[in-house]
């Protein structure tokens, strides 16, 4: 890791230069309450300043909501595609918690088949991150996924009239080379930055207590009574899904098109939530009712990759929680769950 | 560029209509050199395409040895499965796999008794199991297959059934649900079969496959016999939709059926919620 400075009168420049130079994601205020990544052309579009969390998630870009994973010819010799290709592209403004969200993906697409279509894509993103104050339903210091280690090629930290960048990868340090007038950072910059984090620290106002949540979920696994409790309002409509940044389920489905001699299977977003998640040709549906399946969720989240790749599968971003519109909470539930366990 | 994600182009070489509800298809690749480096093991499965329909996941029902083709056993009752049946020989199909790290113990088996329970369809999977274990019969002790088929029409591989019972070496037992007229058979369910069974829990490997609903009662006759977890073997039916654990439909716990299964030891199992 290097260490730089970007002095804030460079930084227009900085971003000016890349969105010149190329196809550029950043925030971008969609509404009064959203803020979604989207093409940038001009730095003036560019609004890093949103309280609440982007939806969609960045993961959108590198496992889009719906992508095609093979297409086929079926007149006279049948004739089966794949194309996987991408171009280099910089998602900008994404903060530690989505880095880690991508971190975790890089992770679940890697692990025993590579996923070649997240991968290409993985490889060709250029990923700038930037700290900011969490929002209220954001609990990732608890999570442990406040702060981003790697996963980035540059991270850039606002102290004000500067920024304290970290240089992950050789491709962020090319880029400030090219494109940026920087410095080394000084032992007074690193003391304004770690000044900064401990006050970014302060601000997480939503926390959960995950210790020992591993063996608590098992306690508590058939307590019927306290899922009920908790999925009580659950409309199985998937949107905590849809908004997570790990999570990546996805339906595949084969359509054809008009002329019917082509035909495109696709991929996309499924949620675990949903009804018929885990029904099978025949007519078994292995999780039938929501209780069992928020249950499952949780165990995802917080168990199951634990085991898997020993991390959770919830960076604590808090985008379920605002988005959910029976008010279920993952942050609540958690601690419900060590509250139920302790008395 | 070839993924994960990309089919096989295989042709359906022979159909053979088995009971009213379920064919046995022979496949071969196209390429002949993907159909010779082809190796599966007993218990694991394939995804098929029909094109201008979709993708399921059908477990291999036939001998590993045969390097020839591959064989699928499939009931008409999903959308892909009914696009299938009706398909002609000489059509063309996409394959991938094979797929599944959890196999039936056709290794471990080797010099101990192996007892097959089948249910219904269940019987499909197995075939690979019993085809591959009757190649190298020397090999194992004594061999019982216990089958349940809901009634006399629905009774699959009839043949192989009628070849079994003509070795001495092998013991058969048939059950049916509904018996019709002409059948001398047993009747009830498979799991009524099991307190028949003689062989020494420590030397036995049984292999279990059938619907869901009817692991819990063989697993209870199983234990009753004191047959132990880590010699029990149960292939699981999930909704596999990719095969290479990424959909995760087919999760269970930490682990997903389609590359942790599909065939798990009990053991396992009992670690899994809601497995069985």
């Amino acid at each position: 890791m290097l260490y730089k400075i970007l002095k804030k009168d460079d930084y227009r420049d900085f971003l000016t230069h890349l969105i010149e130079n190329y196809e550029f994601l950043g925030p971008v205020k969609k509404d009064s309450a959203t803020h979604d990544f989207v093409r940038i052309k001009n730095f003036d579009e560019v609004d890093t300043n949103y309280k609440r969390t982007t939806i969609a998630p960045a993961k959108k870009i590198l496992y889009p909501s719906t992508e095609k994973l093979i297409s086929y010819k079926i007149e006279g010799e049948i004739k089966v595609e794949s194309t996987v290709n991408s171009s280099e592209k910089i998602l900008f403004g994404i903060d530690a918690c989505d880095v880690n969200g991508l971190n975790f993906l890089d992770k679940f697409f890697t692990s025993d088949f590579a996923d070649e279509y997240y991968i290409v894509k993985r490889e060709k993103l250029i990923v700038i991150g930037l700290d900011r104050m969490p929002s209220e339903t954001n609990f990732s210091l608890s999570m442990g996924k406040e702060y981003a280690k790697d996963g980035f090629d540059l991270f850039l930290t606002d102290l004000g009239n500067k920024f304290f960048v970290r240089v992950g990868t050789y491709k962020g340090s090319s880029l400030l080379q090219k494109y940026a007038k920087t410095q080394d950072a000084s032992e007074a910059d690193f003391k304004d930055y770690n000044k900064y984090m401990e006050e970014y620290r302060k601000n997480f106002k939503s926390k959960v207590d995950i210790n020992n949540f591993y063996d608590n979920f098992e306690i508590i696994y058939d307590d019927k009574e306290l899922w009920d409790k908790v999925a009580k309002n659950c409309f199985s409509c998937g949107s905590c899904c849809l908004v997570c940044p790990t999570c990546f389920c996805f339906n595949v489905k084969d359509d054809m098109e008009l002329n019917l001699k082509v035909g495109n299977r696709l991929r996309e977003w499924d949620s675990c939530m949903i009804p018929d998640y885990g029904l099978v040709a025949g007519g078994h549906n292995f999780r039938p009712n929501k209780e069992n399946r928020l249950k499952q969720r949780y165990r995802c989240k917080l168990k199951t990759f634990v085991d898997r790749f020993n991390t959770y599968a919830c960076v604590g971003c808090g985008r379920c929680i605002e988005t959910c519109m029976a008010k279920i909470s993952i942050a609540d539930d958690i601690n419900l769950i060590k509250k139920e366990v302790s008395v | 560029m070839e993924t994960i994600y990309t089919p096989e182009l295989a042709k359906i070489t022979r159909i053979e209509s088995i009971t009213p509800s379920e064919k046995i298809f022979d496949i071969s690749f196209v390429d002949k050199e993907v159909q010779e480096n082809f190796n599966f093991l007993p218990g694991q499965f394939v995804e098929l395409t029909v094109f201008g329909i979709g993708e399921a996941p059908f477990s291999i029902a036939s001998n590993p040895n045969n390097k020839v083709k591959f064989q699928l056993c499939v009931r008409a009752i999903g959308n892909v499965s009914k696009a299938l049946h009706n398909l002609k020989e000489g059509s063309k199909v996409g394959i991938r796999g094979p797929f599944g790290k959890g196999t039936f113990p056709y290794e471990k088996a080797k010099g101990h008794n192996v007892l097959a329970i089948a249910g219904g369809l269940g019987l499909a999977p197995l075939m690979s199991f019993l085809t591959y274990m009757i190649d190298f019969r020397d090999e194992y002790k004594n061999v019982m297959i216990i089958y349940g088929a809901v009634n006399p029409t629905n009774i699959l591989y009839k043949n192989d059934i009628s070849y079994w019972s003509t070795r001495d070496d092998i013991k058969v037992c048939v059950t049916v649900d509904n018996p019709d007229d002409k059948w001398t058979g047993e009747i009830g369910v498979c799991t009524k079969l099991i307190p028949r069974v003689d062989f020494k829990p420590e030397d036995t490997y049984t292999i279990v496959c059938g619907p869901p609903v009817m692991y819990k009662y063989v697993v209870a006759e199983l234990e009753k016999k004191n047959f132990t977890d880590d010699k029990i073997f149960l292939s699981l039916e999930r909704r596999m939709e990719c095969g290479v654990g990424k959909c995760n439909h087919c999760h269970i716990g930490d682990k997903v059926t389609c590359v942790d299964g599909p065939v798990f030891s009990l053991w396992d199992i009992r670690n899994l919620k809601e497995a069985i």
